[in-house]
């Protein structure tokens, strides 16, 4: 009789256990998911509180299509919600959504102009704690409000919040912007001396069409916008921290008549800080490849001394470009190359004074720039099309 | 005369020695907000410190063959003084293990089921581990090949995949933080993941040769620092000056994997790893809190102890905490200050006096 008793009891066990552990608890089933993928924040006209838009992905977006009949054909949401805080405010879209926000797959979180002017130390703490919000999520900053970039429907990708993380990996072919995630924010944020950067989103507008494009890159300071970089002044840091991948640099042709344009191949760099007599010296050495991709002079270009006067013309302009940047920079009193950090961790000793004083002692730094610029190919020409006058 | 009647082997002894080892890896944790970017150096430093303690345990366990530390304090320190050290000893595998089990319910509620009811975590986990401890340490040994294997392939493979995001300047300017903060991590490091295989005291008893006893617990103990050392410089390497921010650093560089956006997501890997490490220290020292309590008591056998103690340390692990918090403060500050003397002072006194008193006189034990 035990052993049977024991049985059934086994028996009732099992599927007492199979009705409460079957993982059924807080379950959130796909089709009850508001998958966001994509946030933005602004200021409200209310003073302190926050506009929090969320783009949320529609369920019905391919049936739609297929129909051909339903609404506008968006296959997004754009749900927004007031409130005191960030988390606030995703809470409160409950109202509007009906379901908690799904934020594990946000691609992106987009600033708004006035937000962050203010600063963005008050905002970003959810965007890194929340439990669901992952560290490779993007941050931008948007000219104007975030709201309306993330209205502007675009014309390939589905969805605007795609279509901006797209955009942003673009950088890849110009170098004039970059991509920052929350992770890398915050490690600026946590650093004494670094400026923080952000890209910048804007709308063109023109009559018939209006897109979103980068427009370069916003420069924080302890959190705060204190400026903007243009395209290039963005190239000009970017060459210090050796993430030139592409992009095209314009010198004068040697006989001054025409221009060469150039593609960036590959380019590296190594930044060693100096401390000489009490003065901070920083060399930066760099070393670049680059094609000659177009040239609109009639003079041959693809000769070993027309090369030769280019590759130092590319020299020279690449000089300027990171010297035009760090004028901006001092400007701006923003250390946005991170010079503060490379200090700190070569010249240890001298830290704290250097940390201390450190808005003070940027603007007089001084830099050692060293290029090596050099030409590897010319493409599928060796003589321009439109010979020179000599040649004929 | 003794109530585990399972053998293990000396390499068994090894992956047991490995995988608690590894085990701790999520409670590298409590160093990292202390020590930053110096936590590698920190972990060498504490297994350095540790090395020489873990050795006296060994050669104790030698010493006295086929026992375990309730019967080797009796011997040593008398049925009284014997009997005190031993409950204290009780008390700090009891709250220990009460203190892990709580880390696996604050991994899982933090990261992967925030809406589950954190006593039913905890119910759970303690109940898997009591089933492999009734099962008995020959059960554990075996398992630990495979847990140790697969908790080696998840670091190495996730510090692999995270290279291309790592910038070796984030371990400089080396000597920076002040010495105190790291004699403290030294402290903690040395005392939680090294320091506490003084419960391994009470399985070496089941030892069946005793000759590699010292080769084995040292391969062990290695390739449990290699791991927490490979954790603690990829997440350094990867999270910067951030580290000190996450709750769990380990999660969040594992978040940070992204492979051509394909091969992203990859938060299961830590999970799985460190939920069966965890699970491996958590039912060695259940194991051995078992075990010794019995040993106390003179029961015949551990298996009774099981349930009960299992209950007991929902308990605790449910209640001894207020929040991760309370948790990291406790564990940085106190936890490490009361384990000390079980740690580093009784074992090699008990050596000491073994040695003086001429111990064991043949014919006991």
């Amino acid at each position: 009789m035990g052993k049977k008793m024991k049985i059934i009891l086994k028996c009732l066990l099992f599927f007492f256990m199979l009705m409460t552990l079957s993982g059924c608890l807080s379950a959130r089933e796909i089709n009850d998911l508001e998958i966001v993928v994509g946030i933005g924040v602004d200021k409200d006209e209310e003073p302190g509180k926050i506009l929090l838009t969320a783009q949320v992905v529609k369920d019905t977006a391919g049936r739609a299509s297929e129909n051909g009949s339903e609404g506008d054909g968006k296959a997004f949401w754009n749900v927004s919600s007031r409130g005191n805080s960030v988390f606030d405010a995703v809470r409160q879209i409950t109202y509007k959504t009906g379901n908690r926000l799904f934020i594990s797959h946000n691609k992106a979180v987009i600033f708004g102009y006035d937000i962050a002017a203010e600063g963005l130390e008050e905002y970003i703490d959810y965007f890194l704690r929340a439990h669901e919000m992952r560290p490779t999520a993007l941050i931008l900053v948007a000219e104007g409000r975030a709201s309306d970039i993330l209205n502007i429907k675009p014309e390939i990708e589905k969805f605007p919040a795609f279509n901006i993380a797209k955009l942003v990996d673009s950088y890849v072919f110009t170098s004039n912007f970059y991509k920052v995630n929350m992770k890398e924010f915050a490690s600026c944020l946590m650093s004494d001396t670094s400026a923080q950067m952000a890209p910048l989103v804007s709308i063109a507008q023109d009559e018939e069409s209006n897109d979103i494009y980068m427009s370069g890159m916003v420069v924080f300071k302890r959190g705060k916008m204190v400026g903007k970089l243009t395209h290039d002044e963005v190239r000009g840091l970017l060459w210090v921290l050796g993430k030139v991948t592409s992009g095209v640099i314009i010198v004068p042709s040697p006989n001054g008549q025409g221009k060469a344009v150039l593609e960036i191949i590959k380019a590296k760099s190594k930044v060693t800080p100096e401390i000489k007599d009490g003065k901070i010296v920083i060399h930066i050495k760099i070393k670049e490849e680059s094609s000659l991709s177009e040239q609109t002079t009639t003079e041959n270009l693809a000769d070993n001394k027309a090369l030769e006067k280019i590759q130092e013309a590319l020299a020279e302009a690449i000089r300027r470009e990171i010297m035009l940047t760090f004028d901006k920079s001092r400007e701006l009193d923003a250390d946005i190359f991170g010079f503060g950090e490379m200090l700190h961790k070569k010249y240890s000793k001298e830290w704290k004074y250097i940390k201390d004083n450190w808005d003070e002692i940027y603007p007089t730094l001084d830099l050692i720039i060293d290029v090596e610029a050099r030409i590897i190919k010319t493409d599928l020409l060796k003589k321009p099309a439109v010979p020179s006058e000599g040649e004929k | 005369m003794s109530i585990e009647k399972g053998t293990i082997s000396s390499q068994q002894l090894l992956f047991l020695m490995a995988g608690f080892v590894q085990g701790s890896v999520l409670l590298i944790d409590f160093t990292v907000g202390i020590t930053e970017h110096q936590t590698w150096m920190v972990i060498l430093a504490g297994l350095a410190i540790a090395a020489p303690v873990v050795f006296s345990y060994v050669v104790l366990a030698k010493r006295f063959p086929g026992m375990n530390l309730v019967q080797i304090n009796d011997m040593v320190y008398g049925r009284f003084l014997g009997k005190a050290i031993s409950i204290y000893y009780i008390f700090f595998f009891m709250m220990t293990l009460s203190f892990n089990i709580r880390d696996v319910g604050e991994l899982y509620i933090t990261f992967l089921m925030p809406d589950t009811p954190f006593i039913f975590l905890l119910i759970v986990f303690t109940a898997t581990c009591a089933y492999a401890v009734t099962k008995g340490i020959e059960v554990l040994a075996r398992v630990s090949h495979l847990f140790v294997v697969t908790g080696m392939l998840v670091i190495t493979s996730t510090f692999t995949l995270l290279t291309s995001q790592m910038d070796f300047s984030n371990f400089l300017p080396l000597f920076e933080l002040p010495f105190i903060r790291m004699f403290q991590g030294i402290h903690i490091v040395s005392a939680i993941p090294f320091g506490e295989t003084v419960a391994f005291l009470m399985i070496m008893g089941c030892l069946n040769k005793t000759e590699h006893a010292v080769k084995s617990t040292f391969f062990g103990l290695l390739i449990g620092a290699v791991s927490l050392l490979i954790v603690a410089v990829r997440n350094t390497a990867v999270l910067g000056r951030t580290q000190a921010i996450w709750t769990a650093p380990s999660f969040q560089t594992i978040r940070l994997i992204d492979i051509g956006t394909v091969l992203t997501r990859m938060d299961f890997l830590i999970g799985i790893a460190q939920t069966i490490l965890i699970f491996l220290k958590c039912s060695i020292l259940f194991y051995v809190l078992a075990v010794a309590l019995s040993h106390l008591l003179g029961l015949k056998s551990y298996l009774p102890l099981v349930l009960p103690i299992a209950g007991i340390e929902v308990i605790i692990a449910a209640t001894v905490f207020q929040s991760p918090v309370d948790h990291a403060m406790i564990t940085q500050n106190a936890g490490i200050i009361y384990s000390a003397p079980l740690i580093f002072i009784f074992p090699p006194l008990s050596l000491l006096i073994a040695n003086i008193r001429g111990l064991p006189k043949n014919g006991k034990g």
